[in-house]
């Protein structure tokens, strides 16, 4: 098997989910919030390739595309959250938006 | 003859539903109208009645007419029918022709009040309820007619429902009538149980051969309705209280409705009353009581309509002396000489009202005679016959019952013919204290200042004055038709349904009615002499006679407190601490802990991701410690 261990995979993977749970939580802006959700799903994802090596079974890998299309979606919508937001002038803060009221 | 009682019976129904249904398409006054000619359209259908069963021989008198089977219980039937029989005949006769006469009089009477369409709803409920009662052809069918009679009572006591007094007047007229249907009833399903049928033929059949318990208590029962609907002791007290309705109301329930409903229904018994003695005895005391302690009751009233609401008791009373002893038809005599005259004062005592603009207290009246003479001589003719003067129609009826006492011929026909002979006294004395306060004299400072308008218009001059006139012919010669041991049509008339157990003989005739109109005349001189010629001080009024005997507030000691206090005890402790406490506690903790956990909805997402993270964390320790 070519190229470095599963371990060192995992090792990556789990730092990275791990510095996008930390952006997801520290964060305020919604842009940096939204990208590092977006390191938390690669950082899954790459588990789940590193995985299907691993194991020498292709469903990791098609999960992971999978992910991929659902985060693109996400995105999608996100951005879309947040130019409206911008549009309105609203400030760029999860903190300051804690009401549901419209 | 029974298409004619059946129509007697419908017509005012028709009248309550046609003014019910039609509601505002119709003027007040054609609702009126309306109520008028169907009583007066049932007194032709009664008249018709009468004739035909005139035509027949006296064994062939008695009719019942099934509609259908109203009720089929196993071997209980119970058919919709009327009986047509000489009492029935009698009753509808008085009913539908003094209810008429009444209801012409609401026309004038009621003119331009807001509500006249009800009230002449309730006024043709009222006289068909009363119908069903006497026409009633088992005893189901009379304890409908019983019931509604106290429904549209307590509808028009309470007619002018804004009047807290009236509501309450109407409450406790509903209740105390209720406590008499409730004895009824039970007496009814006695009945049922022990002869499996409410037919009067079937049930008076069967009756003697039930124990003498059943009977008695059978007795008592009917006793017990007979006593709540007539205002007899003990349940008088709601009588008195029902003057809050409009005074025609009170001229219906007193003159041709509801209070006679008792005297008809021991008549219509009497077999069964006749197989308990003990208890036709103190239906007997009960109406003798009666009599004696209202007739010192309406001394010292002062509303007009309340004196001649006692003056009523008190003639109530008699009858139902007469119906105990036995002496069913100069009971049912009374009854309808009393209809006559008892229709006249309510009537006339409504014209002083209506013409004074409402006022009731006779202490602020006085000296109405030079105002409005034609009302005197109606009161006067209706009070004479009330203190039983002859020739009116109270002397010959009332008499006849007096002479019924003596004519037991034992200790208690002497004690009950004495306490009797008392009794008119005391009616010649309230009866004529009554007219003298209101007519004789100087007139006093509130007619003065109150001077008794005119009629507003010729409607209601001749409804109230044709009426009236019609009825003082009738108190005044409507006891010529029966002159005791000589000419005695409605004793023979009654006497295929009700033969009496007692007849005076003309010397007991002669001393009843000469001890009678001379106590009579002793009461009336009395009344003149401190009331009208002197103006005497009147002695003052004895406490016990202001508070009525104190019935009110027995009843109130002994029903109403402690009802009130049980409430209050239960209130402290089941009502507070566990039914509601256990609502209120579970809508509380529900509270609370619905604020304990708004808390944590920050709406902050990193909190929510926070708690995620944690959570997520603490189940990959659990896992790992759990390997």
């Amino acid at each position: 098997m070519l190229g470095p261990d599963t371990a060192a995979y995992l090792i990556v993977a789990a730092f990275l989910f791990t510095t996008g749970a930390l952006g997801v939580l520290i964060r305020r802006n919604p842009l940096i919030v939204l990208l590092s959700l977006e390191i938390m799903l690669n950082g899954a994802n790459l588990a789940l390739i590193a995985f299907s090596r691993h194991f020498a079974n292709g469903d990791g890998q098609i999960f992971a595309l999978a992910v991929m299309a659902v985060a693109a979606s996400e995105v999608v919508v996100g951005l879309g959250l947040i130019v409206a937001m911008a549009r309105k002038n609203l400030a760029l803060d999860v903190d300051k938006f804690s009401s549901l009221r419209g | 003859m029974n298409a004619a009682a059946w129509t007697c019976l419908l017509l005012p129904l028709a009248s309550t539903v046609l003014i019910t249904v039609l509601g505002g398409a119709i003027s007040r006054r054609t609702a009126g109208w309306i109520s008028t000619l169907s009583s007066g359209a049932a007194f032709a259908a009664a008249v018709v009645v009468f004739v035909e069963m005139l035509s027949r021989s006296p064994e062939d008198r008695s009719e019942t007419s099934t509609a259908y089977n109203w009720l089929v219980a196993g071997n209980f039937k119970v058919g919709f029918s009327i009986l047509t029989d000489p009492l029935s005949v009698f009753m509808m006769l008085i009913v539908t022709g003094v209810g008429s006469l009444i209801v012409a009089y609401s026309l004038g009477y009621m003119d331009g009040d807001d509500e006249e369409r009800r009230y002449f709803a309730y006024m043709s409920l009222f006289v068909f309820s009363m119908l069903l009662l006497v026409q009633g052809g088992n005893l189901l069918f009379l304890l409908i007619g019983w019931g509604l009679v106290g429904l549209s009572s307590y509808l028009l006591i309470g007619f002018w429902h804004e009047r807290p007094s009236a509501v309450a007047a109407a409450k406790k007229a509903f209740i105390m009538n209720a406590v008499g249907d409730a004895t009824m009833a039970l007496a009814f399903f006695l009945l049922i149980q022990k002869t499996g049928s409410l037919d009067f033929e079937v049930v008076f059949a069967k009756a003697g051969g039930l124990s003498q318990t059943v009977l008695v208590l059978v007795a008592l029962g009917l006793l017990g309705g007979a006593v709540a609907k007539s205002a007899q002791l003990p349940l008088q007290t709601w009588l008195p209280d029902a003057m809050e309705g409009p005074t025609p109301v009170s001229a219906l329930i007193h003159a041709a409705t509801m209070v006679t409903a008792g005297v008809y229904l021991i008549v219509r018994t009497h077999p069964l009353f006749e197989l308990a003695p003990n208890v036709q005895d103190t239906a007997a005391v009960l109406g003798t009581l009666t009599l004696l302690i209202a007739g010192l009751i309406a001394l010292v009233q002062t509303d007009i309509k309340r004196v001649i609401a006692y003056s009523t008791m008190s003639q109530i009373g008699y009858m139902f002396l007469g119906a105990g002893i036995g002496a069913y038809a100069n009971a049912m005599f009374l009854l309808m000489a009393h209809a006559f005259f008892k229709a006249l004062l309510f009537l006339g005592a409504g014209i002083v009202i209506h013409a004074l603009g409402g006022e009731q207290d006779i202490r602020k009246m006085g000296g109405l005679r030079k105002l409005m003479p034609k009302t005197w001589w109606a009161m006067l003719v209706g009070g004479l016959a009330l203190a039983g003067m002859p020739p009116l129609s109270g002397f010959f009826a009332k008499d006849s019952i007096i002479a019924a006492t003596l004519g037991r011929e034992d200790w208690f026909g002497y004690v009950l013919f004495a306490a009797a002979i008392a009794g008119t006294f005391l009616t010649g004395l309230y009866t004529f204290r009554m007219l003298f306060v209101v007519f004789g004299g100087e007139q006093s400072a509130y007619v003065r200042e109150h001077p008794p308008h005119a009629a507003r218009d010729r409607l209601v001059e001749w409804s109230m004055g044709l009426t009236v006139a019609v009825l003082a012919v009738l108190a005044a010669f409507g006891g010529w038709i029966q002159f005791a041991n000589v000419w005695t049509p409605i004793t023979d008339w009654l006497r295929p349904v009700a033969e009496p157990l007692v007849e005076a003989t003309g010397g007991q005739e002669a001393i009843a009615s000469i001890c009678a109109v001379a106590f009579g005349l002793a009461g009336i001189g009395v009344a003149w002499w401190i009331y009208s010629a002197r103006r005497a001080a009147a002695p003052r009024a004895w406490a016990v006679l202001e508070h009525k005997f104190y019935f009110d507030e027995l009843y109130n000691g002994l029903f109403y407190w402690p009802a009130v206090a049980l409430s209050r005890v239960l209130d402290w402790t089941v009502e507070g601490p566990i039914v509601n406490g256990s609502i209120v506690g579970v809508a509380d903790l529900t509270r609370r802990a619905g604020g304990w956990f708004r808390e944590l909805q920050t709406g902050l997402v990193r909190v929510y991701a926070f708690a995620l993270a944690a959570g997520l964390a603490v189940l990959i320790l659990v896992f790992i410690a759990v390997r």
